[in-house]
């Protein structure tokens, strides 16, 4: 009855989710063919200010259409869409898990239920994590039959590790949201909290000297670049033996997090 | 097993920071038993129901609802406990019917006849959505999900929160079909006179701790001997008299330190227009173990 309840309370907020997802994704691929050409003909790119824009720029140029599409999707549906409203979906829908039932004063009811407080957070949990993660498969899965539209290919199965990547990463920032979530009396106060490390890793990004200390390290162009190309595969994403194993990390942060939020839970005094 | 109490508590504490808000708590209760818990705000009532429902964690002390300690096996009493919280807890999203079908689906059993029964009295529109309802309104719907479900033990905070006259009444007749089904309750509240009608056992916490019961026999021994009396205009009391309280209507209220009688035999006839001896007023009870203070105990009720 939680995991209904919680899916009926964010269902619309996943549907528009969906659909700004889809809203990004369409232009982005319907419009390559015009963009191949602007972004080829770009001085800009070229010449960037930040490396890590300059890789990107010589990515989405390359000779090979193809491989610069391919990098093009990296950079707009992952490094773009997942980074930016997979994070807005999860501390819009992760805030209110608890800190909202606190604020309106239902978290007393709900916890004197006869249902422990494990339960309380996988019946809350859930759901949410279905609401965000599935639109990201969805939307992305379904650029491979758009990109059919203009003619171009894109992989199926380099395209799902890529989502599975995006989705760890959002599930990471989630679980955060979730455990602030727990410890917090406010939802204004969650969303300031977990706003303020997004926004403060944002920035630690775009230092070079500092870049490879940020979250979004995780989350660049230069993890999603290499899974779509084909060149980092399951093994090096989750094994730290075959390579840097990104989403490997980005799981045990999402289980660390639960792990926090549970504990927090069952700490909770009202 | 049947005489074990369904609640025991001894020496139970709780201490906030730097704050004690339970000192060293003794309560039974029986099985059957309507036991009500009379106190001011911040006496404790809330954080000692919260105790039981394993909500709050004690300090110190033994706990035990149903024999089992609700730090431990808090999951295990709620499966046989309806709670209904101090703050009206109601989801706002729900219709009325979401809501009640969303409180009974974590219990075994729901009480379908007290459920209508309550539903009628109440005449809320269960179709509509709980953020139209007034606050009484709300209160009503959360009431109705805490005692449709069937419980061994109710634990009512404050239950009459926000109801107006009419509601309290008819909440009442429920309460006293519950407790002539000998069902056990634990209820809260500030309406003492009320609570004092339904309760089979009354108990005052004060600043968390419960009151003496020889306390709360003084108090009622002193107003034994309380005299409320309106005087003819001019006339003055003996010089042995003094009034403690002057009321609105122009009464005089008069502790007594002897015979009453003998305060009224001093008073010429002709002066007094009406007197009253020794009538217990709850809300004198109240203000005398409340307002006046005095040290608190850690044990004692009021039978």
């Amino acid at each position: 009855m939680i995991a209904q309840k919680t899916f009926r309370e964010i269902r619309v907020m996943a549907l528009v989710y969906t659909a700004l997802l889809f809203a990004l994704a369409a232009p982005v691929i319907w419009l390559w063919p015009d963009i191949y050409g602007d972004l080829k003909g770009s001085t800009l790119l070229k010449n960037p200010g930040f490396d890590f824009l300059k890789r990107i720029g010589v990515g989405v140029t390359d000779r090979s259409e193809d491989i610069a599409y391919r990098n093009w999707v990296a950079v707009m549906l992952f490094f773009r869409s997942v980074n930016l409203l997979g994070i807005a979906a999860s501390v819009l829908l992760g805030t209110a898990l608890f800190a909202r039932e606190r604020e309106t004063q239902t978290l007393e009811f709900l916890l004197s239920r006869p249902v422990s407080r494990g339960q309380v957070l996988w019946q809350k949990s859930w759901p949410t994590v279905l609401c965000v993660l599935v639109p990201i498969f969805v939307v992305n899965t379904s650029a491979i039959l758009l990109s059919r539209s203009i003619d171009m290919e894109l992989p199926f199965w380099p395209l799902q590790l890529a989502n599975l990547h995006g989705c760890l990463f959002v599930l990471a920032i989630l679980a955060f949201t979730t455990f602030v979530s727990a410890r917090c009396r406010v939802q204004a106060h969650v969303a300031f909290w977990v706003g303020g490390v997004v926004v403060s890793q944002i920035g630690i990004y775009l230092i070079p000297r500092l870049r490879a200390y940020s979250l979004f390290r995780l989350s660049d162009f230069d993890c999603y670049g290499p899974i779509l190309a084909g060149n980092l595969k399951l093994p090096e994403m989750f094994l730290p033996w075959h390579g840097s194993a990104p989403s490997l990390w980005l799981l045990l942060g999402a289980a660390l997090f639960y792990f926090l939020s549970w504990r927090s839970l069952r700490d909770l005094e009202l | 097993m049947n005489d074990e109490p369904v609640l025991l508590l001894d020496a139970v504490g709780k201490r906030f920071g730097d704050v004690d808000v339970l000192r060293a708590v003794n309560l039974e209760v029986a099985r059957g038993e309507f036991l009500g818990l009379i106190g001011p705000n911040g006496a404790g009532k809330s954080t000692l129901l919260r105790i039981l429902t394993g909500l709050h964690q004690r300090t110190n002390g033994v706990c035990r609802v149903f024999g089992l300690d609700p730090t431990q096996r808090s999951l295990e009493i709620r499966q046989r406990c309806s709670y209904l919280p101090g703050e009206t807890s109601v989801y706002q999203e729900m219709t009325g019917a979401q809501f009640l079908q969303f409180a009974q689906s974590f219990h075994a059993a729901s009480d379908s006849a007290r459920e209508r029964r309550l539903a009628e009295l109440f005449a809320l529109p269960l179709h509509k959505r709980v953020r139209s309802y007034s606050a009484g309104m709300k209160q009503k719907l959360a009431v109705l999900a805490a005692l449709s479900v069937e419980a061994d033990l109710y634990l009512l905070d404050e239950p009459d929160r926000a109801l107006d006259a009419t509601m309290r009444m008819e909440l009442r007749a429920v309460l006293v079909s519950m407790r002539e089904q000998h069902k056990t309750i634990v209820l809260s509240s500030h309406h003492l006179e009320e609570l004092s009608a339904l309760a089979s056992r009354l108990v005052f916490l004060r600043k968390g701790s419960f009151i003496a019961a020889s306390e709360v026999a003084d108090a009622r021994q002193r107003l034994s001997r309380r005299v409320r009396l309106r005087l003819a205009d001019g006339a003055q009391l003996p010089p042995s008299a003094r009034a403690a309280q002057r009321l609105g209507d122009g009464s005089l209220v008069i502790d007594c330190d002897g015979d009453p009688r003998a305060l009224l035999r001093a008073i010429p006839d002709v002066a007094l227009l009406a007197a009253e001896v020794g009538a217990e007023r709850l809300e004198d009870l109240y203000g005398l173990l409340y307002l006046q203070g005095s040290t608190p105990h850690t044990e004692g009720t009021l039978a």
